[in-house]
């Protein structure tokens, strides 16, 4: 095996009786786009500081290149940072701003300049050199820090939840260009935010934290399409669940007796469950149709509501036991008719639906 | 820059409420302009109209070294003050709120605290046998008392004490503004703990220290308790030289340009440090 990049070795961090985290070990190569992905206290930020030197673990280690950086002050550790709040030096211009990781470096001027215009060109901020971070939106101070945390080329840059703090459509622009940044610089980053769209959206995997532990750690389509406990599947995406009962299992496809009788074969599973063991099936919104298809079960329910969206519909519909369910097919021309609730019934392929220890 | 907005719109807004700020300029007037006025005109009329008043204060040798050592007092205590102060105002910036309330407690407390009764426990403290001579030589540290009293030394140090809540109040505002996160992203730009003090952190509270600073050299100009209890003869300071003027020599002329040329000074430096503080549009605020 190659050696990797960075790697998190056993990383625990406790702050007296609590664990915040939890023998976290992530190997990640070079120039890989890495996301920590969790709900708020689920560990993620507190890793990211052991790797910036903020906190240091309360046991395991952190190699860069095989080198471990926990002796290594912060300030020497060479990595670049872009924070959550806007974290820009009030007092000096942009340009200074991006200028400074290279001026306690001690670079040439003339090295200084260009590399500031460089970066700059990067972030697309030439034509604001010479304001103050007062005099930018949250946008163009988060795309100053950007350039700032790279002037220097860091081997590592560290992002901490940094669009939270923005608005909806200025997230997904910063979302692009953050993409765009990546590709051309090459950089090696670690991406910390409690938003699954923004992570399914920039990296190349994702860990997903849950209580200080890594829950599963994989590319988004992993943690998506396969995902490996309830709580992966309740986290990433939307997900419906439905309490049922676990008859038996042949060739990872079981048969399930649902809560208001119904049996559904050939639903997915990698889990092996005992015969009348309380399973909880899971099934994507987008994966109901409200016509029969080839393969599909059906499910008895009565339509609360439904919507039209443009690309597709979303109905909630809500099933015997009273569960709510969330139902999001393609607004296909064949299924318009069929919107207009006559059987009371919606339908999946169980192959689309996972099941989960309840 | 919060600071110079405030100050934009009340001089902005002061045209349109003038009317029912009639009381108060009538009390500024009458209180204050009305005794400057009076200051000015007593230093060129007594005991005869004409200048000789500020002549005798410029031209002597002893006037001009009151003077020159009156701004040596001022600038030694407000540098002190501002080494003692930063350390001080900075742990109250970043300490949990609770506890920093009980040691704002404290530096408030000292400044309820009768002026007269402060200097004279200072004078306990330094002189040849006290305290602090006395508990240096029994730890054989010295042999000789050293002189902390009657001189630069003592004047200094019973002046810091008494200044330093002046400079420590506007510098925790100023560093509170501060971003605690502002220097660890400095950290991780490559700054050493000394870098990101001398680059960010210290140019960020330059208005507090610029409003603390001026506060206490302008108080310090001044003073004249401690300096009278503490200083020297050698190093008489202005407004010890004023009282002598007026009490023992009864020359209300003499005194009163000297009170009014403090006063020219005071205003100058106000002004310039207005002049400073705006133009560079520094954060923080006052």
């Amino acid at each position: 095996m190659t050696r990797p990049f960075l790697s998190i070795r056993a990383v625990r961090k406790t702050f007296g009786a609590f664990v915040a985290v939890h023998d976290v070990t992530i190997d990640v190569p070079k120039g890989e786009f890495l996301t920590f992905l969790g709900p708020s206290g689920s560990g993620k930020s507190t890793t990211l500081y052991a790797i910036a030197g903020f906190q240091d673990p309360s046991s395991g280690d952190v190699l860069l290149e095989d080198r471990s950086l926990l002796s290594v002050p912060s300030h020497k550790r060479n990595i670049g940072m872009v924070f959550q709040r806007y974290t820009l030096f009030p007092h000096l211009s942009v340009a200074e701003n991006v200028a400074f990781p290279l001026r306690v470096r001690r670079r040439p001027d003339g090295e200084v300049k260009r590399k500031v215009a460089d970066m700059l060109a990067l972030v697309r901020l030439e034509n604001f050199a010479d304001r103050h971070p007062g005099a930018l939106s949250g946008g163009q101070q988060q795309r100053v820090a950007l350039a700032r945390a790279l002037a220097y080329d860091p081997p590592i840059l560290l992002m901490d939840e940094p669009l939270s703090a923005l608005d909806k459509k200025l997230r997904q622009e910063i979302q692009a260009e953050i993409r765009r940044i990546h590709r051309e610089t090459g950089v090696t980053i670690l991406y910390v935010t409690h938003d699954q769209e923004e992570a399914l959206h920039l990296s190349d995997r994702i860990a997903l934290f849950r209580e200080g532990r890594i829950e599963q750690i994989g590319t988004g389509e992993d943690l998506y399409l396969r995902p490996a406990s309830e709580f992966v599947a309740g986290f990433i995406g939307n997900s419906n669940f439905l309490s049922a009962e676990h008859l038996q299992t042949a060739d990872g496809a079981s048969t399930i007796r649902l809560a208001d009788g119904s049996i559904v074969t050939g639903v997915k599973t990698t889990t092996s469950f005992g015969q009348g063991q309380k399973v909880r099936m899971m099934v994507r919104p987008e994966a109901f149709r409200l016509t029969p298809g080839p393969t599909s079960a059906a499910l008895a329910v009565e339509i609360v509501d439904t919507a039209f969206f443009g690309d597709r519909r979303r109905v909630v519909a809500r099933t015997a036991g009273g569960d709510e369910i969330d139902v999001r097919p393609t607004s296909d021309a064949k299924e318009a008719d069929s919107t207009a609730p006559s059987g009371q019934r919606i339908f999946f392929d169980p192959a689309s639906a996972f099941l989960f220890p309840a | 820059m919060q600071g110079s907005s405030f100050r934009r719109s009340s001089v902005a807004g002061l045209p349109a409420g003038s009317g029912s700020a009639l009381p108060a300029l009538l009390l500024v007037g009458l209180f204050f302009i009305v005794p400057v006025v009076a200051l000015l005109l007593r230093s060129v009329t007594d005991p005869e109209p004409g200048l000789q008043n500020y002549a005798a204060l410029f031209g002597s040798g002893t006037y001009v070294r009151v003077f020159l050592n009156t701004f040596l007092v001022a600038s030694v205590v407000t540098a002190v003050t501002i080494l003692v102060a930063f350390p001080v105002a900075w742990m109250l910036a970043i300490m949990p709120p609770a506890l920093g309330s009980i040691v704002f407690g404290i530096i408030i407390l000292s400044m309820w605290t009768n002026l007269l009764t402060r200097t004279y426990a200072w004078m306990v403290l330094l002189q040849r046998t006290g305290v602090i001579n006395r508990a240096l030589m029994g730890l054989g540290i010295i042999h000789e008392p050293l002189p902390l009293i009657n001189n630069l030394a003592g004047v200094t140090i019973g002046m810091v004490y008494i200044m330093l809540p002046f400079m420590i109040l506007p510098l925790v505002g100023t560093l509170r503004a501060i971003d605690p996160m502002t220097l660890r992203a400095a950290a991780l730009c490559g700054a050493s703990p000394f870098e990101a003090f001398r680059r960010i952190l210290l140019p960020l509270s330059l208005p507090g220290i610029a409003a603390g600073g001026l506060m206490v050299f302008v108080m310090s100009l001044g003073y004249f308790v401690t300096p009278a209890l503490l200083g020297g003869t050698s190093n008489m300071m202005l407004a010890e030289m004023i009282a002598q003027t007026v009490q023992s020599l009864l020359n209300w002329g003499l005194g009163s340009a000297a009170a009014f040329v403090l006063l020219v000074v005071t205003m100058a430096l106000y002004a310039i440090q207005l002049r400073l503080v705006g133009a560079k549009r520094a954060g923080g605020g006052i």
